[in-house]
Parts: structure tokens; sequence; C-alpha cells
């Protein structure tokens, strides 16, 4: 408004100007001349200011005129798959020097000697350490397909492609087929990627018995959602290779030389099968869970995996001498139960949340020897059993604060070897106690200071072992849902 | 044998559920029963006492969806972090995304703060658009009327009561309309934790003065309450109301309120489980007269 008096005042000024008045002392017309240059300046001035807002109007469409085309759908997936990426880096300190890591990987149990390949998710150094990077893609493949790679690349760049599967969309009854290389739907936790672990590390059980990523293998799924009423029942079925895995593993040559450099003993017998046609092992899961309502989610799971050929070659000469080396070979079987508990208080930030978490699983290898440097052994039975549980618990104290606690104990009732004659070697039982303190910084970043304090016995000694971690978590990118 | 024929008339004539729909929020239910009427059963997922934002998938929710024929949800990525993984997880190919048996509010209408940067520093950002349509009465009309064609497609039987349905309820809404913005004419405008409120508060030409959230997703902070707080004693206006849900912590409105006098009003974005277009209607009325005081 001020400009437009302006404007109208100023061809008043300009008349003036014109009609020129010589009576008008030199004094007057002076400051009339400054008046004028003065006002021309904030007229300049104001245009300015109202060129700058118009176009800033311009740039900055109104509210209505920024509304999405209609008809959209955001849950489709556009052509471009989604991409997330998960960052880890933990700080480690513990009460052996660095040793405690070690420790951790040769805990005594029947997997002991069963040197695997593969990476680990160990390595850790006292100090800074960056964990592996997950990087997933998901896309629709086709209307009746959808497929899922992750991959997981170390801090010195080793790439591993973790899993790689699809998923077909549009069979019926509630079937669903899965194939590729893929983490088991035994259990509650197996499917978890660590970036969705209440803890920084895999617990005992997992570890001890299936290996760090637990079960992962090439292969198929069959999972079926049947009809039945309010109760969520889910049954699987699995074929998968049986590859490289605690208690699934083929195609081991029989030793012809030993770790130490000596040749084999003359009395050396026995020989290792070929590896038999995958797949070679099975599994079978079922998952039960009641409608208790809005606040509280119940699942109840039970399930079973065999592999019908596993092998293991036993040479422990590198360190001892005076051991034999020997092969057996068989099968494996695992079952496992497991429980969970989710309380939603629908509070602001979690508060009062909070999830229970149990499961038990037990192994067993029923074995022959099937070389043995001691030939006469050769044919004698080895019954490996070892069984293992955690039960852990979360509960968001403050909103976006959680704080978890952690039982978990491997060789727990049972973890020895039987021959033909009876126990050969019994075991002990390593447990662990870990609370973990969780701060979820927003939707995408989190902080965790964890301390654990296990009992775990190492070479027949019994060893306290004690961890710190401090531990960010960071998720880029279209991090998608997570499942139940 | 009259009596019997009369049991049979009776049973044919009963009404029979044609369609199982299963709705994300209360406000979406209360849609797919206004529209559906007889002729859907309707399940709601997410209880309307808590963000379904932040909502975590349940097995009982992959038991509805199973079975469910028509998933009438919200969209505009408010519930990304559950739906797309029960529905995955359902095994139900009728239902996926694409299908006919997927239905999205926010898709048939314009969304407000569309285009956004997809820059997380801007927090918890979806460049879709604001995904909270269900508080504008005048949107949700015209999502009724796209929700009765979809539900036209999947029964055709009844396409006739489903649109004459979906009419009523714009009617209504017609009808509703003037008195709620002549009641909102005088307002001091609002303050709003997250901006869930904001289509009500543009329907009615409610200005909006800023949220409590400093970036949406992003807990209050004093720094930016105070930032806020001058802004509002600058203006020098009439003053406004600080609006939050149950579910979102009171302290940063009460902070708020100590530093500018400002009223609060506890408001749900939602109507209760299982209401009727009546109790989405009172749920507008509470807000009409919250934001006029």
């Amino acid at each position: 408004m001020q400009s437009r008096a302006l404007l109208s005042r100023l061809p008043l000024i300009a008349a003036m100007m014109l009609i020129g008045q010589p009576a008008v002392a030199d004094d007057e017309l002076k400051a009339l001349r400054a008046e004028i240059a003065q006002l021309k300046q904030a007229y300049e001035q104001r245009i300015a200011a109202l060129e700058k807002r118009l176009k800033e109007a311009e740039s900055t469409p109104a509210p209505v005129a920024a509304a999405a085309p209609a008809g959209k759908v955001s849950a489709g997936s556009d052509f471009n798959p989604q991409i997330s990426l998960i960052l880890d880096g933990v700080y480690f300190r513990d009460n052996k020097k660095g040793g405690s890591v070690e420790m951790y990987e040769h805990i005594d149990g029947i997997n002991h000697s069963h040197e695997h390949e593969g990476h680990d998710h160990g390595g850790l150094e006292r100090g800074f350490n960056l964990r592996e990077t997950e990087l997933a893609f998901s896309a629709t493949v086709s209307p009746h397909f959808d497929a899922t790679a992750m991959m997981t690349v170390s801090s010195e760049g080793d790439v591993e492609l973790e899993e790689a599967y699809f998923d077909t969309r549009s069979l019926p009854y509630g079937l669903k087929v899965r194939g590729g290389k893929f983490l088991s739907g035994i259990g509650y936790l197996n499917a978890q990627h660590p970036h969705q672990w209440d803890f920084v590390d895999q617990n005992l059980p997992y570890r001890t018995l299936l290996g760090d990523h637990g079960l992962l293998d090439t292969g198929l799924r069959l999972s079926w959602l049947p009809k039945t009423g309010n109760w969520y029942t889910q049954i699987g079925f699995e074929l998968l290779q049986g590859k490289e895995q605690t208690f699934a593993t083929s195609g081991e040559d029989t030793p012809t030389e030993r770790a130490d450099g000596n040749p084999l003993a003359a009395t050396a017998a026995g020989e290792l099968s070929s590896a038999k046609a995958g797949p070679r092992l099975t599994t079978l899961f079922m998952k039960f869970g009641p409608d208790l309502g809005n606040d509280h989610a119940l699942q109840f799971g039970g399930w079973y995996a065999r592999s019908n050929q596993h092998q293991e070659v036993h040479d422990h000469t590198g360190e001892n001498p005076a051991a034999l080396v020997h092969a057996l070979e068989g099968k494996g079987k695992v079952w496992g139960l497991d429980a969970v508990y989710k309380y939603d208080a629908g509070g602001y930030g979690g508060k009062g949340d909070f999830k229970l978490i149990g499961e038990y699983l037990r192994l067993n290898k029923d074995l022959k020897i099937a070389f043995h440097e001691n030939g006469a052994l050769v044919g004698q039975k080895r019954d490996f059993t070892q069984d293992g549980i955690v039960l852990q618990g979360t509960y968001g104290f403050l909103p976006h604060w959680q704080a978890g606690v952690r039982y978990d104990a491997t060789g727990l009732t049972k973890n020895d070897i039987h021959g033909p004659a009876g126990k050969i070697r019994d075991y002990g039982k390593s447990d662990r106690w870990t609370f973990a303190l969780t701060r979820q910084i927003d939707h995408f970043s989190l902080l965790r200071l964890q301390a654990s304090r296990a009992d775990l016995w190492v070479e027949g000694e019994k060893e306290k072992v004690n961890q710190i971690f401090l531990q960010y978590q960071h998720s880029l990118g279209a991090h998608g849902a997570h499942s139940f | 044998m009259k009596r019997l024929l009369l049991f049979l008339a009776a049973f044919i004539a009963l009404p029979v559920w044609a369609l199982d729909v299963v709705a994300t929020t209360s406000s979406m239910g209360m849609l797919a029963r206004t529209v559906g009427g007889p002729q859907v059963s309707v399940t709601e997922l997410a209880p309307p006492d808590r963000d379904a934002h932040m909502l975590q998938a349940r097995p009982s929710m992959l038991r509805a969806l199973r079975d469910a024929q028509l998933v009438v949800a919200v969209g505009a990525e408010l519930e990304i972090g559950w739906l797309p993984a029960a529905i995955k997880g359902a095994a139900n190919s009728a239902i996926l995304p694409g299908r006919p048996g997927y239905f999205e509010a926010a898709a048939q209408v314009p969304l407000l703060d569309a285009g956004q940067t997809a820059d997380r520093a801007q927090g918890d950002v979806h460049p879709a658009g604001n995904p909270h349509v269900n508080l504008d009465p005048a949107r949700m009309a015209t999502i009724a009327g796209a929700l009765a064609e979809r539900l036209a497609q999947l029964d055709s039987a009844n396409a006739a009561a489903y649109r004459e349905r979906a009419k009523r309820f714009a009617a209504a809404v017609e009808a509703k309309l003037p008195a709620w913005k002549r009641q909102a004419a005088g307002s001091g405008g609002a303050v709003l934790y997250h901006k869930d409120g904001i289509y009500l508060l543009h329907a009615l030409g409610i200005p909006l003065h800023g949220t409590l959230e400093p970036v949406p997703g992003l807990a209050p902070t004093a720094a930016h309450l105070e930032t806020l707080a001058g802004k509002l004693k600058d203006k020098g206006r009439k003053k406004g109301v600080i609006v939050h849900t149950p579910y979102q912590p009171p302290a940063g409105a009460e902070k708020l309120t100590s530093l500018t006098g400002w009223p609060i009003a506890v408001l749900p974005i939602d109507p209760p489980s299982g209401a009727n277009a009546d109790d989405y209607f009172a749920l507008i009325d509470r807000w009409v007269a919250a934001l006029s005081k």
C-alpha cells in the first residue's frame, strides 16, 4: 500500500518540478531535490522488493497447486528396486586383552573341531570396529514374483552375498514358495538380520549349534497359511542343499596327510563316501499365534531340521601330534521350540512396550567313524548331542530408550559324545548374562551400550569373560517394514 | 410347509456378507462400513489410541489379511512400517498393491505437502505428501466415492447400493461443511504437535502457526519451542490453540502454553474403533469446537 501511495505522489512532485517556480529560493529547491531523490530511491527499493516477492511466489506454488496427482498408490513399487543400507560400528573392550573373541569362537562343544568355511562376524579388535555393512535390494519382478538380494561388505571390502531369493506372489490357498539362498524359517531369531537384533552379538545356542548366521542355505521353501479361525498358523517346509552347515556338510575328502606334516599311520583305514546329490537338508517348521487384541501379540513355534548326509574330518595333529586323524559321517538333526510375546503399551516412543523371546535348540549328530588312523575303529558309532537356550527381554522404560537383558547358554543339559560303550566326552555348560541399553536417536539411528559376563568352557578350562560394546547403527534409504 | 418356505425366504433375504474388508485405521474402517453397509464385514488393524505410523506387524494382522478380499489403507506411506510386511506375510495375492483388492485413500485425492525434498535431514519426511487425509471431510467424501467404485468392481451385484451410500455420505459432509466453516471463521489458528491435522485446518481456512516437532518425527526441543513462542507473540494476534493427540507426549504443549498462554486441546485424529459416519462427524465437531475457541 505504501508503494502505491508513493506512486500516486510521484506525478505531483514531477509536475512541481516541470512547472518550476523561480520565486522559490535555492535552498528550498535543494531540499525539494533531496526529497525527490530520497523518494526515488525508496520507490526503487520497494519495486525491487515487490519483484522479489513475485518471484518467490512463483517458485513456491500454493498448497493446492502442490497437491500430488491422484491415483498413484504409494505402496506400489516403482520400477527401481528399493535399496537400503545399514551402517554398523562398535567400540569394543574385554577383560582378556582382546582374547575373548577367540574364546567365543572356541567354546567347548560338539561342533568345536568342526572348522567350517566362510567368514565370521567376529574378528573384533579392542577399540573401534566397523562391522559388516548390510546392503539390501528388493523389488517386484513381475505379477508373479518378488525378489530380494542382500549382501554384506566387511571393513576390509570383502563382499558376501548373504541372501538372494525370489518369492511367489500369486499362488492360491495361502501358499508361497521362496527359492534361492535365504535364512531358514526355523525358530524366531533365525530369520533376523543383525540390524534387527536387540543385542550387539549372536546368541550362544545359535552361534554354537547353527553357526554365526544361524541356518542359511540354498534351496526352496513352501509355506502355507491355512484357514484356522482366529489363530494365525504358518506351516513351512524347506528343501535345502545342506552345504557347510554344522550338521549338514558333504563332499569332504578322505584325509591323505596329517596337519603336522607326518604321513598317516600304516594302520589307517576306511574312507568317506562321496557327496550325495542335494537337497540333503530338510526342515519343517510351524508357528501359531492367537489373536489377543491390539496390546498383546503371542507366537509359538516348533521346528525340526534333518540332514541325510553329514561329514566331518578331525585332525588335531597340528596342536597335538599324539592325536589320530579320523573322519566321521552320518546324519544330523536339530529341533527347537520358540515363543515370542510382545506388549504394545501404546505409549510415545515405545514407552512401556516389552518383548520376551525364548528359544530352545537341540542338535544331534548320529555318526559313524568312516576313516581312522587306527583302522580297527572304523564303523564305530559316535553320537553327538548338545542343546542350548536363549531367553531375552526388552523394555521401553522411557520414550526411545530400551533396556534389554538376555540369558543364553549352550550345552545346557547335554553336551557330550557317546560311543558304543557309553559316554566318551562330556563338555561343560557355557552361559552368559547380557545387559543392553538402547537409545533410538531417531527413526533411522540408534546407539547401544552392552555389557556381558560369561562363563565359557574353552579347551577344558572355565573362563570368566566380560565384554563391553558401544554400538551405533544407521539405516539409510528405503528401509522396509519388518515382519513380526 | 408354509413356515418352512417363510424361513427359507427369510434366510435368503438376510443380508449376506459379500466382502471381507480389512481397514488399517478406524477412519478407514468407518469409511468401509459407511460405504459397504451390510455387504461388508470390516476388521480394523490399528487401534485409534496409538500412532498408526509406528505400529508393528502382528500375527493376528496376517491372519486377518489372509482371507481379506479388500484392504482399505490410508497410504502415502503412513503404514509403511508394518502393512507391506503384513501383506507379504499373509500370502494373499488378491490384496497385493496394484490389485483391485488393495485400496489407498491418499491415492484418491490431492495431497498437501507433496513433492518435498526427499531429504531425511528434514526428519521422517514422505515425499508422496502428507498422509493424514482422514481429517478432511471433503476429501473423505471423494475417497468414499472412489471406494464405492472399488467395491462395485469387486461385487458388481451391489454396485448401486455402494454408490448410493457414498453419495449419502458426501451429501452429509456437504450439509455440515458450511456450519463448520462458519464456526471456524474467527479461529486464531493452531499449533499442532505433528502435521496430522493440517487437512482439516486447510479445509476450514484455519492458519497453522507451526508444529511442536522441529521436524517430523523428532521430539520437541526447548530451543524450537522458544523460537515458536517468540513467533506467536510477535504476531500479537488473537490466541490460537495448541493441539496434540492422546498418544503424543504433553510436555512440549505444556511448555508452549507456559510461554504463550495458548490453551491446549488433546484430540484424537481417528474416531473410535468400529465408528460409523456419525462418530466421525462427532470427531470433526470436537476438532472444530476446539479450534474455534
